[in-house]
């Protein structure tokens, strides 16, 4: 993955941005939010994770859009505007088109925003967020995520033992093999329970238990995280006004209706760029800064 | 300043007979560096267990212990978590959480440091234990040497005055065990932690300790520096004078007098006065070897390439070996350089994606499980557990036989016979995990040896033994190897290697550089051998065992 400089910022306002975009893609079938939260989740995912992120949109998104587009109007005949008859009499309804287009969009949007939130949102940013909570918790996920490995690590040794005495669970008749593979998770139980004692003591030799228990991380929160966090505040609360106005709905059956387009109107679909393109704004920044840094030297 | 006070302290564990610890009276001083010996179950852990009250364990309990003057209990549990510094002897188990900073200030959220006073302290063990460049990495990515330094690290960081530590490089390679001693003399030296250890690996820690500490069977028999103690442990002839540095025994076997060397330094020294002036016949070295062997070849490898994935660099290249039937053949070098995979390779598990491999004339990768792993090919893993699987070592044996048509008396007189052989009779009843390290090493290898192998491969089986169960298991393999049994060993152990492999072969960088007879391999090595043979390679290259070295010694007038 190429450096994403959106990832260095402290991760409430990762956290915030995507729980914001995540939100609105879903709530928001107005066709002009759509297209924008589209293109930028496209863009965002190019910047983040380039060829590959081409190859999963049209490999998998694009196929995926155009199935969830004609899946809707076979079985749905809501609608006012019919275009023709099926041969079982069913009509296929404008209406009914461009709702199955409009929901497609939606599943593909949201879904590549997904992916852009496992490429920034890490392990250990979740845990923090997390940690804020509940603290008890955020140690949990640690703890999970270093035994996780551990324990399947473990079990590939286990089998791997079982195998050179001929009882593996890839060896003998079926029945032999499903005994083999509970014998495998038996060895694995007896293992887990006895090194987790030594874990244990080596816990409670640094202290683990003494009352007030603090939770230390990595991230700081400076003035560029807040100024971010500001910045997305007052672009949220346009969108959610505009929301609140009707701009951003669209009513699909029986027949389509939506705000005509107006100057608040575009306030709040700029607001929405801007939101959406946060990321992919803040890197182009830094790349023009850095290359004004790079030119001078 | 008296930091421990240890007074007539006598432990039992709840329903046992004899007492672990019998009237041990200490007295450790600050800033010193207190190094205890023993055989395995001589009492060392739970000794050990008492300096730090969190894991003190249950039991019938009389004397006392002081710390810095008041009795240990009487301490606030804050000030005893973090100046009573705790590291055990798994480098794995003792990580708790995924990452390396995690872990670092995991210690200081306990004790409920400010999230500045952390990045401080966090910072500071970082550079000072040169953790900085992966300290963002996940514990998953690190080798067990490097997980054992962020064991000592995340200790160090809440600032001990004692530092107590449980066999730290018990599971560690011989490289990595060197440079956690070195930190801890380091620590020693430059901060006048007060270091408490049990170890038994004593060649490289002896130099650096102060005292030496023997215990047998709970109570102390030998307490003074390090030379002085090895020596009265010769003069009381006890069994664990087989684990001093070699230097100490040559020089004991040779008929002592003169303080005894403890390094190599010393030893070098100490033996160019003895045999000063006497002319010694020395010994060419005979580096051919490509010797007539008319064996019939039991394992081969010819050209064999391997990789772990299709973009992964090549683990092994261009490997050639071959064993003959009835050989003992040990396989040395570092950690990473393709041991351990050359021995899934040789059983079958991992396939190459070039080259040959036979075994018995078979390529194992095609052969029925069935058939090879029974009467031909027998794997002892490198940690033992992963083989047990019930509630006593008895059944475990007796489920090995479990697929075999053999009538009951029959399966019953093969196990008596492996459990005669692998001396489990007293252990039958326990449950494996309940043994020691050596003991379980030999029930896995009577588990094995039920399946009648002709070959044995063995992954490390030293590791973690102390000299005592060394000893014992290198006798049970000769024994075996007497029988007809081939044996293909994989070793950190120079010294085990030396004194019990036919034929050795050091890997690097996934093939074998340089294959022998033992001891014209480590004679033609300078730096990869035995300390016996450091010490008078300069009289005799081909002197590799102590006990040649001895001999030299007898022999010249």
């Amino acid at each position: 993955m190429k450096r994403d400089a959106f990832s260095g910022y402290h991760p409430i306002v990762n956290f915030v941005y995507f729980a914001a975009v995540i939100a609105f893609g879903m709530l928001f079938m107005h066709p002009v939010f759509q297209g924008i939260a589209l293109a930028s989740s496209v863009i965002y995912s190019l910047m983040l994770k380039g060829m590959r992120a081409l190859k999963f949109n049209l490999l998998y998104m694009l196929p995926l859009l155009l199935i969830a587009a004609l899946i809707n109007p076979a079985f749905n005949h809501a609608g006012v505007t019919i275009l023709f008859y099926l041969k079982n009499g069913n009509p296929i309804t404008l209406e009914s088109i461009l709702y199955g287009i409009a929901a497609a969009v939606m599943l593909v949007t949201v879904i590549i925003w997904f992916s852009c939130y496992n490429a920034v949102m890490t392990s250990d940013k979740f845990i923090y967020l997390f940690g804020r909570i509940l603290p008890a918790l955020s140690l949990i996920f640690s703890m999970v995520l270093r035994f996780v490995p551990r324990y399947k690590n473990q079990i590939r040794k286990i089998s791997h033992a079982q195998r050179s005495v001929g009882r593996d669970a890839t060896q003998g008749s079926p029945l032999q093999r499903a005994r083999n593979g509970i014998r495998i998770v038996s060895i694995m139980t007896t293992w887990a329970l006895e090194n987790a004692i030594e874990t244990a003591d080596s816990m409670k030799a640094r202290g683990y238990g003494l009352p007030n228990r603090t939770s230390f991380s990595l991230y700081r929160f400076d003035s560029r995280d807040r100024l971010t966090l500001g910045l997305q505040a007052v672009l949220i609360a346009v969108i959610l006004a505009g929301a609140a106005l009707g701009e951003n709905t669209i009513r699909f059956f029986p027949s389509i209706r939506m705000e005509p387009i107006a100057p608040f109107g575009g306030i709040v679909y700029a607001a929405y760029g801007a939101l959406c393109l946060l990321p992919v704004g803040i890197q182009i920044m830094e790349d023009i800064k850095w290359r004004s840094i790079a030119s001078r030297i | 300043m008296e930091i421990y006070r240890i007074e007539n302290l006598t432990f039992s564990f709840p329903e046992q007979e004899n007492s672990a610890l019998s009237s041990i009276d200490l007295s450790i001083r600050s800033g010193e560096f207190v190094t205890i010996c023993g055989k395995s179950g001589c009492g060392k852990s739970t000794l050990l267990r008492h300096l730090k009250p969190a894991l003190t364990p249950h039991g019938r309990r009389e004397g006392e212990i002081l710390y810095r003057g008041k009795t240990i209990g009487e301490w606030d549990a804050r000030t005893l978590a973090s100046e009573i510094g705790y590291v055990l002897q798994s480098p794995d188990n003792q990580i708790v959480t995924d990452k390396v900073w995690h872990e670092l200030a995991f210690g200081l959220e306990s004790l409920g440091f400010d999230t500045p006073t952390i990045r401080l302290r966090v910072a500071e063990m970082a550079s000072f234990f040169g953790i900085q460049t992966w300290f963002r990495r996940d514990v998953a990515e690190l080798s067990g040497g490097q997980k054992q330094l962020l064991n000592l690290a995340s200790v160090m960081a809440m600032h001990p005055a004692v530092l107590v530590l449980d066999e730290p490089t018990s599971q560690l390679d011989p490289i990595a065990a060197a440079e956690f001693l070195g930190t801890l003399s380091k620590i020693n030296r430059e901060l006048g932690t007060t270091i408490v250890l049990t170890e038994h690996r004593l060649e490289e820690v002896l130099p650096v300790s102060d005292r030496l500490i023997v215990l047998d069977q709970g109570s102390v028999i030998a307490d003074d520096t390090p030379r002085a103690a090895g020596e009265k442990l010769q003069r009381l002839e006890h069994p664990m004078f087989r684990s001093m540095p070699s230097p100490m025994r040559i020089h004991a076997g040779v008929g002592g007098g003169t303080p005894a060397p403890l390094t190599v330094k010393e030893g070098r020294q100490w033996l160019d006065g003895v045999l000063a002036g006497t002319p010694i016949e020395k010994r060419e070295v005979d580096h051919r070897s490509d010797k007539e062997d008319k064996r019939p070849v039991a394992i081969e490898l010819k050209d064999v390439w391997f990789k772990f994935d299709k973009h992964a660099p090549d683990t092994i290249k261009d490997l050639s070996l071959k064993v003959r039937e009835g050989q003992f053949f040990g396989i040395v070098g570092g950690n990473g350089t393709g041991k351990t995979t050359t021995l899934s390779l040789i059983s079958g598990i991992l396939k190459p994606y070039r080259g040959k491999i036979r075994v018995g004339g078979e390529d194992p990768s095609q052969a029925r499980p069935g058939k090879l792993f029974r009467g031909r090919l027998g794997v002892l893993p490198q940690n033992p557990q992963a083989l047990f699987v019930k509630k006593t070592v008895e059944l475990d044996l007796l489920e090995m036989l479990a697929g075999e048509k053999l009538s009951a008396e029959r399966k019953e007189e093969r196990i008596r016979e492996v459990v005669r052989f692998a001396e489990l009779e007293s252990l039958l009843q326990s449950h494996p995990y309940d043994l020691s390290g050596g003991e379980q090493q030999r029930a896995a290898l009577a588990k094995v040896l039920l399946l009648e192998p002709t070959v044995l491969l063995l992954d490390e089986p030293t590791k973690g033994l102390d000299g005592f169960f060394k000893e014992k298991l290198g006798e049970l393999l000769k024994r075996l190897n007497e029988e007809g049994k081939t044996i293909v060993m994989v070793s950190h152990d120079i010294e085990f290697c030396a004194k019990y492999a036919e034929e050795c072969a050091m890997f690097f960088d996934g093939s074998v550089i340089s294959s022998n007879q033992t001891a014209e391999f480590f004679a033609g090595n300078s730096f990869y051998t035995t300390s016996a043979n450091r010490m008078a390679r300069h009289l005799d290259p081909m002197a590799v065992t102590e006990e040649e070295v001895i001999r030299l010694c007898r022999t010249s007038p």
